[in-house]
Order: C-alpha cells, then structure tokens, then sequence
C-alpha cells in the first residue's frame, strides 16, 4: 500500500501518426491532488484519458493503484484485458468531463444512482439514498427530479461530481471541469472540488484556474507538446518558473 | 415609448395575401365537402350490364352511395380482413424492428465484416421492390422443396430433420416474411440515424462508470436514440399497413382482399373501396394519436418543457379566450 495511486513511466500515444504523448513520467500519491496545466494541444486531456483507459497507450507503463491499466503482464508480455476487468477497473476511478455528459434522458437522482444500480448491483433504496446524501454534499439537494436541461451548468458539472463519487472511486479524474463553464459559475465547482480534496480524495485534474492550483495542489505538471516540461511544488512551479516555456505560457494565462 | 403618459398602440402587420389564400383553401374544403354529400342528377343512375342484364345502382340518391358504404361497414367479411390488415401490420413491424435494430447496431461495429453484411442486407432488400420480394417467398417452394436442418456444406441425407418447404410456408408467413424482411432495412438505417445522434460523450461517460458496451447502449445510448428513431419508425407502421394490401396477391384475405372479393360477387366497387379506405384512415388516426404520445415520453429531458398534449392545449386556448373576453369588456375591469 505503501505504493503511488498512479505511476506512469514513459508513456506514449499517437493518432494517426501524430505523437501527442511522447515518453511521460508523472507520479501521484495517495490522497494528494495532481494538476496538469499546458497549453492546448499539449496531451494533457490525452494523458488524464489514458488513465482509465478511455484511449489506449501504445508504450510505456501505467499503473493505477499498483495494477497495470487495462493490461496485464504473463510471460514477459502485456496482455490486453477483456471488456468486464477493464470495465471492473473504471468503475474504481471517477471521471469529470468538460461538457458534464450528465444522462440527458434521466433525472439529476437517476444520474447519480443508475451506475450503482446496474454496475456495482447496489438495491435501488440505498443507491436512491446515497445519491441524496451527495446531492447534499454538492449542494442540490433540492434538484433531485430535474433533469440535465433544466438547472445550470455549475449544478450540471456538481451533479456530474456527485455521479462519479456514488462509485466510490479510490482516484477522481477531472478533465478541465470549469472551462465550459460562464465565469460566475465556476466558484461554485471549484468549491466543491476544494471539499473534496480536504476530505483526502486522491485528484488529478487538468486545468486552466492557476489560483486553484497554487492553492490546492500538492503537485504541479507542466506539459507541452507531449512531455512534461516542468514540475513540482505549485508555489515554486507557478511563482518562479525555470523553463522559458513555463514562463511564456504563464504569462498568457495569468 | 409613450405618448402623453398614455402606451402607444401596436397595429400589426396586416397579411392581405394569407387572408386571400386562406378564403381559396375554404372554399376548396367547401365544394369538396358538398361534392361527397352530392346526389346524382337523375337518369344518370349508375348502371351496369351484368350477365346481359341491365342492373341498376340500388342506391339512387348519394353520388359515393353512403347507404351501401354503411351496410357493409361493419360486415364480418370486412372485420375479419381488418384483423388480418393488423396482424400482417404487427408481426412484420415487429420482425423489421428487432432485425433493424441488429442491423444497425451490426453496420456501427468496429468489424468490417459485420458492418459490411448489414450494409449488403440493406443494399439487397431495399434494392428490389417488396411486391417481387413477396412472389418470391411464396414460391420459395420451387428453389428449396424441402428444408433441412444439419451441418453446413455436407450431403443432405446426413441433416437430422427434414420439413417440406409448403407446410412451413403459408401465404400469411410468406407475407410476414417478405413484408418483416423489407422493412428491416429500412428501419435499420432509422435506428442508425438514431445511434449515431447520441452524443459521444454519453457513450465516454457510461464507460467511465464501469458499464460494458452492451450497459452503456442498452441504459444510455437507446433511450436517447428513440427521440430520433420513434417519428420515422410511426411513418413506417402507418406504411407497414398500407403495404400490407400487396399480400392480396398472394391470396391472403386481408381488408381490401375482402372488399375485392365483396365487390367481385356483387360489383359495388367504388362503396367497398370507399370501405376499405375508411377503415385504413380509422387506424391510420388511432396510430398517429399513439405516436404523439409515444414521443412525448421519448423526449424526457430533451426539452426543458414537454409539449402539450391536446387536452392540455385545448383547455389553454379557452382559458387565453375567456382571458381576452374578460379584458374587452371595458377598461375599469381590465384594470381591476
């Protein structure tokens, strides 16, 4: 146990011959948060995407929670799991996405209880009970029969949260969880999401909110054009850059 | 903008040309509600020779002869060819949407055979017309006399069971065959269109709860694929029942193969046409009121409002009259 959450060495990944990841190392602890930050373009969403095996990686290693990702080593050579170990995989780490993906034919409650109910064989009572305590968690209690179209897009990415934590994932993915949101709404999601990382959740979140950086990540990764350039401290990292490439994207951003 | 502290009033846009069309589209509606109710001028009396004797029409006074429509309305003749209209209607739908539905899923998989049998299928049976594919399931006799299960590519007296083609094909399979078959390549490109609508990140989002391809498809992709599968597949069943007709001929009495065989012995074509029509138009409404329901229960969460079903709307509109009314009685009420 005394092993990382994540342990990714050398990883690389290519669509139709373009490299996007070429060789990256990165490292998570237990109950510590990771943010990724680069510009667009850089891999970032492709490296948090590899993680639970939405995109295969063509080389190098990763591990989550000590297990190799999608993979498994017999005879000195990588084994494809099937569909029903990596899907047993997934249902242990969360994923937050940019545009929500919250089910739009179901209620904000059946969002949050259909994974427990049809993935993990949880009786619809206490799937239906554990979605009101996160609802509360997230601050919706009051939006349970709504459905996506209908509350906001803060309320959608927080019920979006709420779906991923019914799981009770051991590692919580987020991939730019704020970037589609409008700018007033965008405190509400990173408050929860500071909530969660003081309750000792192990995050890696790729994100553009420099400040929720510097003020809740333990590690900070600088990724551009497939590697990562920089990383470290987010105080050190984002305060007092080393690379001339840190610097110039910093001073975009800031 | 006010005037003198009083509101300024709006005068809308007077539409001159609608209001001229509109008074054209009565006036249509007009003659051809009196044309159906008209009566025969007389000495122009329908009359036929029949057997070198002169038969006059019975019915000397409705130019479309409502009084023999009425008599053979509700005929069992006619009823039992209605069942029949409905059977065909049910079981070919039934078989054109689930083989559709694994065309369709078949056409969108990552294996190239698979989705090129799907296409080949779709290719073939919307290739050729439905009427030459029902003469040849009826007569499927002819290639294959005999049907056996056994071992594929191995000499026939090594299957296990034997049955003569003709017992297995009746008129009434045959037709369901041909009519289910043809049908599911068409519906197989609705339920394409349907799938290929949802967005992608449904998919992503399913898998990243832990669910299988199969879970993600049967718990998110299809509910939200049958807002856009239920409109096209409700004009194909109210197809699927006019098609139906066609097994006329090859001997299955279904509602205009029972209008034909009245209006053969007793030569009232047009009042058993008219029948036979007004039954078709009776389903055909019942199926497009089911439909509207249909839908509005496939666009849960689509719309941050549903739309409203008749009663609702009707009982809206009275409710904006009485409103109206109410104000124009005077100013004093309308301020109270």
């Amino acid at each position: 146990m005394s092993e990382a959450m994540v342990e990714v060495r050398a990883v690389h990944k290519s669509y139709n011959g373009i490299e996007v990841l070429r060789g990256v190392d990165l490292t998570v602890a237990r109950g510590e948060v990771t943010c990724l930050i680069g510009p667009s373009g850089s891999g970032k969403s492709t490296l948090l995407r590899c993680i639970n095996h939405l995109e295969k990686h063509d080389a190098g290693e990763l591990r989550v929670d000590g297990d190799l990702v999608g993979y498994e080593m017999r005879g000195g050579k990588l084994h494809e799991r099937n569909d029903k170990q990596i899907c047993a995989e997934r249902a242990r780490i969360g994923m937050v996405f940019q545009r929500f993906n919250l089910f739009q034919h179901l209620t904000v409650l059946e969002n949050i209880t259909i994974g427990q109910i049809k993935v993990k064989g949880v009786s619809p009572e206490a799937a239906k009970s554990k979605a009101r305590e996160l609802l509360a968690r997230v601050g919706l209690e009051n939006k349970e029969s709504q459905y996506p179209s209908q509350i906001s897009g803060g309320q959608q990415q927080r019920v979006a949260i709420a779906r991923a934590l019914a799981m009770e994932p051991k590692l919580m993915l987020f991939d730019e969880p704020t970037s589609a949101l409008d700018p007033e709404l965008v405190g509400e999601v990173l408050d929860v999401m500071k909530d969660l990382a003081r309750s000792g959740m192990t995050m890696v979140v790729v994100t553009h909110e420099m400040n929720f950086a510097k003020e809740v990540a333990n590690t900070v990764y600088f990724l551009d054009a497939g590697v990562i350039e920089e990383s470290g401290d987010p105080r050190e990292v984002l305060t007092a850059p080393k690379s001339e490439r840190l610097r110039s994207f910093l001073s975009k951003v800031l | 903008m006010t005037m003198n502290g009083d509101a300024v009033k709006v005068v809308p846009v007077r539409h001159y040309g609608r209001w001229v069309a509109a008074g054209f589209a009565l006036l249509i509606v007009a003659m051809l509600i009196h044309t159906l109710f008209s009566k025969l001028p007389t000495g122009h009396f329908a009359c036929q020779v029949v057997n070198g004797v002169r038969k006059c029409h019975p019915d000397l006074t409705w130019r479309f002869s409502w009084t023999i429509v009425g008599q053979y309305f509700t005929t069992s003749e006619i009823l039992h060819g209605l069942v029949r209209t409905l059977e065909l209607t049910i079981f070919a739908m039934v078989v054109g949407i689930v083989l559709g539905m694994t065309l369709a899923i078949m056409r969108l998989s990552p294996n190239r055979v698979l989705s090129t049998a799907a296409w080949t299928y779709t290719w073939f049976f919307r290739g050729t017309p439905v009427l030459v594919q029902l003469l040849v399931w009826y007569n499927i006799a002819i290639l294959y006399p005999v049907l056996s299960i056994g071992i594929p590519f191995t000499p026939s007296s090594w299957a296990l069971v034997h049955i003569t083609t003709t017992t297995l094909f009746s008129a009434f399979a045959a037709a369901v065959i041909a009519f289910g078959l043809n049908e599911a390549a068409y519906m197989s490109e609705i339920a394409r269109a349907g799938l290929i609508a949802v967005d992608e990140g449904q998919v992503e989002a399913a898998i990243s709860l832990g669910m299988t391809r199969r879970q993600s498809l049967r718990y998110v992709v299809l509910p939200q694929a049958m807002r856009v599968i239920v409109p096209p597949t409700g004009n194909e069943v109210i197809s699927m029942l006019k098609t139906t007709s066609l097994a006329g001929f090859v001997g299955v009495v279904e509602l205009l193969g029972a209008a034909s065989n009245i209006y053969g012995g007793n030569y009232e074509i047009m009042p058993l046409l008219i029948v036979a029509s007004l039954w078709y138009l009776i389903v055909t409404t019942i199926l497009s009121i089911g439909q509207f329901y249909l839908e509005r229960h496939f666009a849960k969460g689509a719309l941050r409002s549903p739309p409203p079903t008749p009663t609702q709307r009707l009982r809206r509109d009275v409710r904006g009259i009485l409103r109206k009314f109410r104000t124009q009685r005077g100013p004093l009420e309308a301020v109270r």
